[in-house]
């Protein structure tokens, strides 16, 4: 038996510390043995000698290989640095409580091991057990910052800080999608999940080191530009405009979506990866707010239409920064509450983390779409044909709005009045897995890093997903409702990896499509499987 | 003789310092952001029982909070006493894991249950009396589970340890000392207990030593069996050094439940919450990252409002 890799391995060179060879992957069932062998695409020569691959032949961020031992030094001098900040309350009150009680009191008693689908699906791959990045955080913590940890190290638990382990560590940060999961586990309550949020935050606020499309790509387009998609205000404007269109060419149905109304009730922010990738969710939310009367709006104002905070998966400052932007806007145009399109990290940014940075008048009270959707549902003002959903239904439990937030059961009071064929994938609710997108993974695709989501992180979702309709033959269509932007992008780029249309004849979707699919008056489907429609 | 007695004195004063301290530390941390994970068990049962918040709710700000201490209870008591979560979650270790803490558990009570019957005597209540009898049938059961359960727990979790690949490979050398050192405190409490005290009565005349400073009488000269001797050092260590390491988990969890994974308290305007926020934004950072544009000088609140240079 290979020994096992240790934390303190981490800082000695090797070519690398994990390698998924084929058949180490959690087996695919019938028809997709074929994949059982798939292992990584590898990286090009190029990348390799230029930047620091010693991880996992996968790249997050690529890191370049520093050039002088000086270079060397002075990463592992601010990275020291930004580790102390972590623990100062000037620099993180916003996580130091929970911090401090993850880092001081695990047991090290595996519990955890068992709940992740990264380290499950892996094939047990030591590297992305979630005690073992936050294990080499707790020994280089205490070797290096706290008074007599280097006389003590090899009592505690001992490790060297160098170059190697610090670039694998800011890789290692971005192998775990902050589901959370190991951490609804633990008996003490220690939260693996949040020490990898604060080690990815280390790197971006103190070494300034991030993925770009969290980052350049991310937060600073959003703030800069209006929108991570890149959309200004125009644009976005002129997209919907299109949606418009759409719907009523699709459905039958002319809506009109009303911009930067002063004093309207809700101020509905979706994803604006919804406008371009679907735009019949954004449609679909006009279909049914119109229909129900209710009073809204979207607004045109740079960062107001798009509810993204990447800033949630690995930098505070960013965070902060997007939150009161969305808030702000609210505030000026003088809504009732903000209302968050389906989109799950967004709810969490904005309506819980973001709670305690939102003061005085940008405490704008915050709802997800989901409670307004069931309200609109249970108000009986509109009449819906369950039969028109009649096709097998699972619903998938974005993380962040239902393990985080709690937000369990509207989808499913729904979804049982409007779909038939619903059943749920086991498990679910606040123990569900994450889609494997999770924390920025769904917008991640430099190097082969889409790969590696599709391979190992959202695989556990995949063999949920089939398991869910494992009763039903593969030439019915059947339908993953999956209420979040993210997990949507990551379920599209499995159902497409593992060429399930075909094979399973499995499609995705939201829940507004759903209710509007199923919304007396339309004139068809707005749901095709395929080029055919769900209803005639 | 009193130098047994100096000696848990001053463990005592570790245990109690170094508790003292944690709590503290935890009671002086800024306010932190929400960051809970559900089921929430203070929610009403009906949402606690799937996991649902107040957050499911229609315009849930205008709505009162419903918070339930009896749930958080009733979730807490098997979970602290029986450790349910070990139980659903990694049957194998509880196996030892449980008997491990029932013996830690039960040495609390024991210790507990010994100082009240030592003060009852020091008040005058009789020593046969009918109180007294039944504080020392709990002592004698709670003692015998305790020291067995204890015994075999600390053992079979050193196994464990040692055994199983995956605990080897995260185990340190301050795991393994922590493990033998209470197996070592248990095997001796379990000698004294077969050898010389089977009913606990020099134990309780030991803490009756230890209230009066050794002044009490009828006199009692600690030590009086090796293992005897043994068991009030280890024990006393055992008292001063949980704290000090990750064991403190044992009470430290009410922060870890009550203060992160269940602190589900929305902001209402005016509230002290909002007020600690509002401080909180007042701290000035020094992140050095160029996007972050912090200099010592500028709060939280300034950079957070602020849009630096690469964003505009
Ligand atoms: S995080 Fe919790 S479950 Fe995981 S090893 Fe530590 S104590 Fe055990
Ligand atoms: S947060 Fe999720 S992905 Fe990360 S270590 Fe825990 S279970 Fe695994």
């Amino acid at each position: 038996m290979k020994d096992l890799i240790k934390p303190a391995d981490i800082s000695k060179p090797s070519a690398g510390l994990c390698r998924i060879e084929p058949g180490d992957l959690a087996t695919l069932p019938p028809p997709y043995e074929d994949f059982n062998a798939t292992v990584l695409k590898p990286l090009p020569a190029d990348k390799v000698k230029a930047l620091e691959t010693s991880l996992d032949d996968t790249l997050a961020i690529g890191i370049p290989k520093p050039a002088t031992p000086e270079e060397e030094e002075e990463l592992v001098r601010r990275f020291l640095s930004g580790l102390t900040k972590l623990f100062e309350k000037k620099n993180n009150w916003t996580f130091l409580q929970p911090l401090l009680l993850s880092m001081e009191h695990c047991a090290r008693c595996q519990t955890c091991s068992e709940a992740c689908p990264v380290f499950e699906m892996s094939g047990r791959k030591e590297i992305y057990r979630p005690i073992f990045r936050s294990e080499v955080l707790r020994r280089i913590y205490k070797k290096y910052l706290t008074p007599g940890g280097k006389m003590t190290a090899k009592w505690t638990g001992d490790i060297d800080l160098n170059w190697t382990a610090i670039a694998r560590l800011a890789e290692l940060a971005y192998r775990c999608s902050l589901c959370r999961r190991c951490a609804s586990v633990c008996p003490i309550g220690v939260d693996n999940g949040l020490i990898t949020h604060e080690l990815r935050k280390l790197f971006s606020q103190e070494m300034g080191i991030a993925p770009k499309e969290l980052h350049e790509k991310g937060t600073v387009l959003h703030l800069r530009a209006g929108s991570s998609t890149g959309m200004n205000p125009l644009a976005a404007k002129d997209s919907v405009e299109f949606i418009q269109e759409e719907m009523e060419e699709i459905t039958g149905y002319k809506v009109d979506i009303p911009w930067d109304v002063e004093g309207a009730d809700i101020l509905l922010i979706h994803n604006a990866g919804e406008m371009l990738a679907w735009p019949e969710n954004v449609g679909a939310f006009a279909i049914l707010f119109q229909a129900a009367g209710l009073s809204w709006t979207l607004s045109s104002e740079t960062t107001g239409y798009d509810a993204v905070n990447y800033g949630l998966w690995y930098d505070d400052v960013q965070l902060a920064r997007v939150a009161l932007r969305h808030a702000d806007i609210a505030r000026r145009l003088k809504v009732k509450k903000i209302v968050i399109g389906e989109c799950g990290h967004a709810h969490k940014a904005l309506i819980e983390t973001s709670d305690r940075l939102l003061t005085g008048d940008l405490n704008i009270p915050r709802e997800s779409a989901l409670v307004t959707l069931e309200a609109i549902v249970r108000s009986g003002k509109l009449k819906f044909d369950p039969q028109k959903n009649d096709f097998p239904v699972t619903l998938h439990d974005p993380c962040n709005y239902v393990r985080l937030m709690g937000i369990v059961e509207p989808q499913r009071r729904i979804l049982r009045q409007i779909a038939p064929g619903f059943r749920e994938m086991t498990p679910h609710g606040v123990d569900n897995y994450c889609c494997g997108g999770g924390s920025g993974f769904a917008i991640m695709s430099g190097y082969n890093f889409t790969d590696w989501r599709n391979l190992v992180s959202s695989r556990k979702k995949f063999l949920q997903i089939l398991q869910a309709f494992e009763s039903e033959p593969p030439q019915t269509p059947k339908y993953v409702c999956a209420p979040c932007s993210n997990c949507k992008g990551a379920i599209r780029d499995i159902l497409g990896y593992y060429d399930a249309e075909k094979r399973s004849r499995l499609y995705y979707g939201g829940l507004v499509e759903l209710l509007v699919n199923a919304l007396d008056g339309m004139k068809k489907p707005i749901i095709l499987f395929g080029d055919e429609p769900s209803w005639k | 003789m009193m130098g047994y007695y100096i000696f848990t004195y001053l463990c005592l004063a570790v245990f109690a310092a170094s508790v003292l301290w944690r709590i503290y530390r935890q009671l002086t941390l800024p306010v932190h952001v929400r960051w809970e994970i559900y089921p929430v068990q203070h929610e009403p049962a009906a949402k606690a029982a799937y996991g649902g918040s107040y957050m499911e709710g229609l315009n849930w700000w205008k709505e009162k909070r419903r918070r339930s201490t009896v749930n958080e209870i009733l979730y807490m008591a098997p979970e602290i006493g029986l450790m349910r979560g070990l139980w659903k979650e990694n049957r194998n270790l509880w196996l030892f894991s449980f008997p491990f803490h029932l013996g830690l558990y039960l040495m609390l009570v024991v210790f507990a249950l010994l100082l009240l019957s030592a003060v009852l005597l020091l008040l005058g209540l009789a020593e046969d009396g009918a109180v007294l009898s039944i504080i020392k049938g709990f002592t004698i059961a709670a003692g015998w589970i305790g020291v067995i359960a204890g015994a075999a727990g600390s053992l079979g979790m050193l196994y464990r340890r040692l055994a199983d690949r995956d605990l080897r490979a995260y185990a340190t050398a301050a795991d393994y000392f922590n493990l033998v050192f209470l197996l070592l405190f248990f095997v001796c409490a379990l000698l004294t207990a077969l050898a010389a005290d089977p009913f606990f009565v020099a134990a309780r005349l030991y803490i009756l030593g230890l209230l009066t400073a050794g002044a009490a009488t009828p006199a009692y000269a600690p030590g009086q069996s090796v293992p005897g001797a043994l068991t009030i050092v280890l024990g006393s260590l055992v008292a001063a050094y949980i704290p000090l390491t990750h064991m403190s988990h044992m009470f430290m969890k009410f922060f870890l439940y009550h203060k992160v994974k269940w602190d589900d308290s929305p902001l209402t305007p005016g509230s002290p919450l909002e007020s600690a926020v509002k401080q909180n934004l007042q701290y000035r950072p020094t992140w050095t990252a160029a996007h972050i544009e912090a200099d010592g000088k500028k709060t939280w609140q300034d950079i957070a409002s602020s849009v630096p240079k690469e964003m505009k």
